[in-house]
């Protein structure tokens, strides 16, 4: 939901889809750097990760490696307290949330049922 | 002391700090676990990741390992620092059915989240698993937030405000806060490191709503929130 309000906030017609399907144009400079990166960096092939390093920082810069890096982090940490809290999505999260997570698919994350149990109707 | 000096891409010094400090303070008895336990904790968290290729080899030191952890904790270790999207609600249930209260579970959780973040972070920018410290001495502060309750996480949770009263207030400050962040306050020092790693690394959480908000030196929140995207669809987090 961040994204796509960020991509209307600065006229990007960003493609949610590609999230899922990352060879999907995502319509945001170095997107598919980033995914590349993003995927590689939590993959366990070090060969493509410092591959996707490179193109990177070819891409965007040195610095963009360095907040890539502290954003897939972060996120690593995040789904791991989500996911072993068991902590449901917020209801107002979920309205606003609905069609994208129809079209992506992310009704279908077991996790999905910390949050469906709470609030079926959203299901 | 600068943590990542050998880092060939520049690091922020508030993401360097926070990082020392959060490693450091592994080595330090916390609320349910002794600084021996926690460093067990820690270590179990990076032998699995290398075992799976997940992560870079550790010190050897670290691949043998200290003291044993019991069963119920080595298997919540590995299954969320592994694979978080196969963490479901049988993970908790039998982890409490095998020994572990909830405050040293959710105090586990904790640990693996946070660590799990700063080694990703290290092999992302390319440097090897910063090195974990040497155990101090001391006991856990047994710290229960006694307005904790059943909410509708698994595990018990301080409320909002007002229930959440004087705990909630110190905590979370005035403001509603979501359960991402609420999540681990049965163990409140894990929330406040959550946080303060959230701040440093995504973008300040006072900031959260402005769409075009930009955090990061070169790297838009729209690139940003694609990370984002990207690793929780990997991790199958529906949050």
């Amino acid at each position: 939901m961040f994204l796509r309000e960020s991509g209307r906030a600065t006229d990007l017609k960003i493609n949610l889809e590609a999230l899922i399907k990352p060879t999907l144009e995502i319509g945001v400079p170095g997107g598919k750097e980033i995914l590349n990166f993003a995927e590689a960096l939590i993959g366990p092939d070090r060969s493509i990760l410092d591959k996707a390093r490179l193109e990177l920082a070819d891409k965007l810069s040195p610095a963009a490696v360095s907040a890539a890096s502290a954003i897939a982090a972060n996120f690593t940490k995040n789904d791991r307290i989500a996911n072993g809290c068991g902590i449901p999505s917020e209801p107002k999260m979920l309205k606003a949330s609905k069609d994208i997570r129809a079209n992506l698919g992310l009704n279908d994350y077991r996790s999905a049922e910390n949050t469906f149990k709470h609030f079926p109707e959203e299901r | 002391m600068v943590l990542y000096a050998d880092s060939n891409y520049p690091v922020h010094k508030d993401l360097d700090s926070i990082h020392a400090k959060q490693l450091d303070q592994l080595g330090r008895p916390g609320a349910w676990g002794t600084a021996d336990q926690r460093l067990a904790i820690a270590q179990e968290v990076r032998q699995a990741a290398y075992k799976t290729g997940l992560q870079e080899r550790p010190k050897e030191a670290e691949l043998k390992g200290g003291i044993k952890l019991p069963d119920a904790a080595s298997k919540v270790v590995q299954k969320l620092t592994i694979s978080p999207k196969d963490f479901l609600e049988d993970s908790y249930t039998d982890a409490k059915k095998d020994g572990l209260n909830d405050e040293e579970y959710v105090e586990i959780v904790g640990i693996v989240s946070r660590l799990t973040c700063m080694d990703v972070f290290a092999r992302g920018i390319g440097v090897p698993l910063r090195p974990l410290p040497k155990a101090s001495e001391g006991q856990p502060s047994r710290n229960r937030p006694a307005v904790a309750k059943k909410e509708m996480a698994w595990v018990p949770t301080i409320p909002n405000l007002p229930e959440g009263g004087d705990a909630a207030k110190a905590l979370y400050g005035e403001g509603y806060k979501t359960y991402i962040v609420r999540g681990l306050s049965l163990v409140p020092d894990e929330v406040r490191m959550h946080i303060e790693l959230e701040n440093v690394q995504y973008l300040p959480m006072k900031h959260i709503f402005i769409p075009d908000y930009q955090h990061h030196e070169g790297f838009t929140r729209a690139q940003c929130e694609i990370v984002a995207g990207r690793i929780s669809a990997l991790n199958e987090c529906f949050f």
